[in-house]
């Protein structure tokens, strides 16, 4: 029985592991617009911390071919509009590789909050043998007017701020809940990171480093979720940061392999200057 | 009773004056322009006084939709568009700033 509890305490750390330190990117260059505007994406699966190695978006175990990605949306004023049709296939290239990522364009007009909702196609991670599917929620806002930042939308896998994910200061927190369905997850494994690159929107790839990390545990840093699925984090520094909540979703297979559905998103701190 | 509701009519507008008026236009690109309202808690601008100045006199007034917004066609030449929620609750926009 010991020895049970000792193998599956083992194989949820292995597991754990292995899902480590992927990032769902769904990236702009500012969350927080003075007035309305057509802004571009970025989309891309990385670390975006060392920018070790950058995945193939919707890579699948038995076909070439990539998955093409599941939902693409924004909610605005609680309207829902669909951007898939807005995506284009890019190849990103980060600094160790490239890999197989999208682009797109969005008519930030109105005031408020621009919730955007990515559901990319499970990845196969064949070093694990496992898919990884990253449910990401990137908000913008128009104007200074909040709208519908802190929707909860039932999603699979969901992290709701409690912090508007737009308005931080450097220095200051944030903090969200965990939910699977509309459900808290209590204790919630969550991966911390910083977008530690310039992201060059043209040329599609990652500038130099800024910050070394001191040690590994400095480069994805693991974080819980108290009992009611709830964190809070300093953000030591301004720019992006990235939290993903591991195997947070509902789904758990996929194509016959163990899946990781997990739940990310992206606040933005501002420097005081 | 008189005294209960002077009281929560103070409060209602100290709290609606701790926020900031905010608008924001664009240009809908077929003659019309569109300016949404709101404030900084995310409360509505349903009826909030809205208008157009030219050359310093008001030659459009209206206010502000369920939607927190109106739309108008554009003046010729230059203008300025003013979410009007009370004083020291005014936006000022000027047309040139419009775009679509």
């Amino acid at each position: 029985m010991k020895k049970t509890i000792l193998s599956t305490l083992a194989a949820t750390a292995i597991m754990a592991t292995s899902a480590m330190a992927h990032f769902q990117m769904v990236y702009t260059p500012n969350m927080a617009l003075e007035k309305g505007k057509t802004i571009e994406f970025k989309h891309v699966f990385t670390h975006p911390f060392a920018d070790e190695h950058t995945m193939d978006m919707g890579k699948q175990h038995d076909s070439k071919n990539f998955a093409p990605v599941e939902e693409f949306y924004v909610i605005n004023k609680e309207k829902k509009k669909d951007l898939k049709s807005t995506l284009k296939d890019i190849t990103f290239k980060g600094h160790h590789n490239s890999g197989h990522a999208y682009t797109s364009k969005y008519k930030a007009r109105r005031m408020g909050d621009h919730v955007f909702v990515m559901v990319p196609a499970p990845y196969y991670e064949a070093n694990e043998d496992i898919y990884i599917q990253q449910i990401t929620k990137t908000i913008i806002n128009v104007a200074g007017t909040p709208t519908d930042w802190d929707a909860e939308l039932g999603l699979k896998a969901e992290i709701v701020p409690l912090t508007k994910p737009y308005a931080i200061w450097e220095h200051g927190s944030f903090t969200g809940i965990v939910k699977s369905n509309g459900k808290i997850v209590p204790y919630a494994e969550i991966e911390v990171e910083y977008i530690n690159r310039d992201v060059n929107m043209k040329t599609n790839s990652m500038g130099a480093s800024r910050f070394e990390a001191p040690q590994d545990s400095f480069v994805t840093m693991g974080i819980k979720a108290n009992k009611d699925g709830e964190f809070t984090f300093s953000i030591p520094k301004a720019g992006f940061w990235g939290f993903c909540a591991l195997g947070a979703g509902s789904d758990k297979e996929y194509k016959g392999k163990e899946l990781s559905q997990d739940a990310v998103i992206w606040i933005e701190a501002k420097p005081m200057k | 009773m008189i005294k209960k509701v002077v009281l929560s009519l103070a409060i209602a507008s100290s709290s609606l004056f701790a926020h900031t008026a905010i608008m924001s236009c664009f240009d809908n690109g077929d003659g019309t322009i569109t300016c949404e309202g709101g404030f900084s808690d995310g409360s509505s601008a349903s009826g909030v006084k809205f208008r157009i100045e030219q050359k310093g006199k008001a030659i459009f007034n209206a206010k502000m939709s369920e939607d927190s917004e109106v739309t108008f066609n554009k003046p010729s030449g230059s203008y300025n568009a003013v979410f009007d929620a009370g004083e020291g609750h005014q936006v000022f926009i000027k047309g040139s700033d419009i775009t679509e």
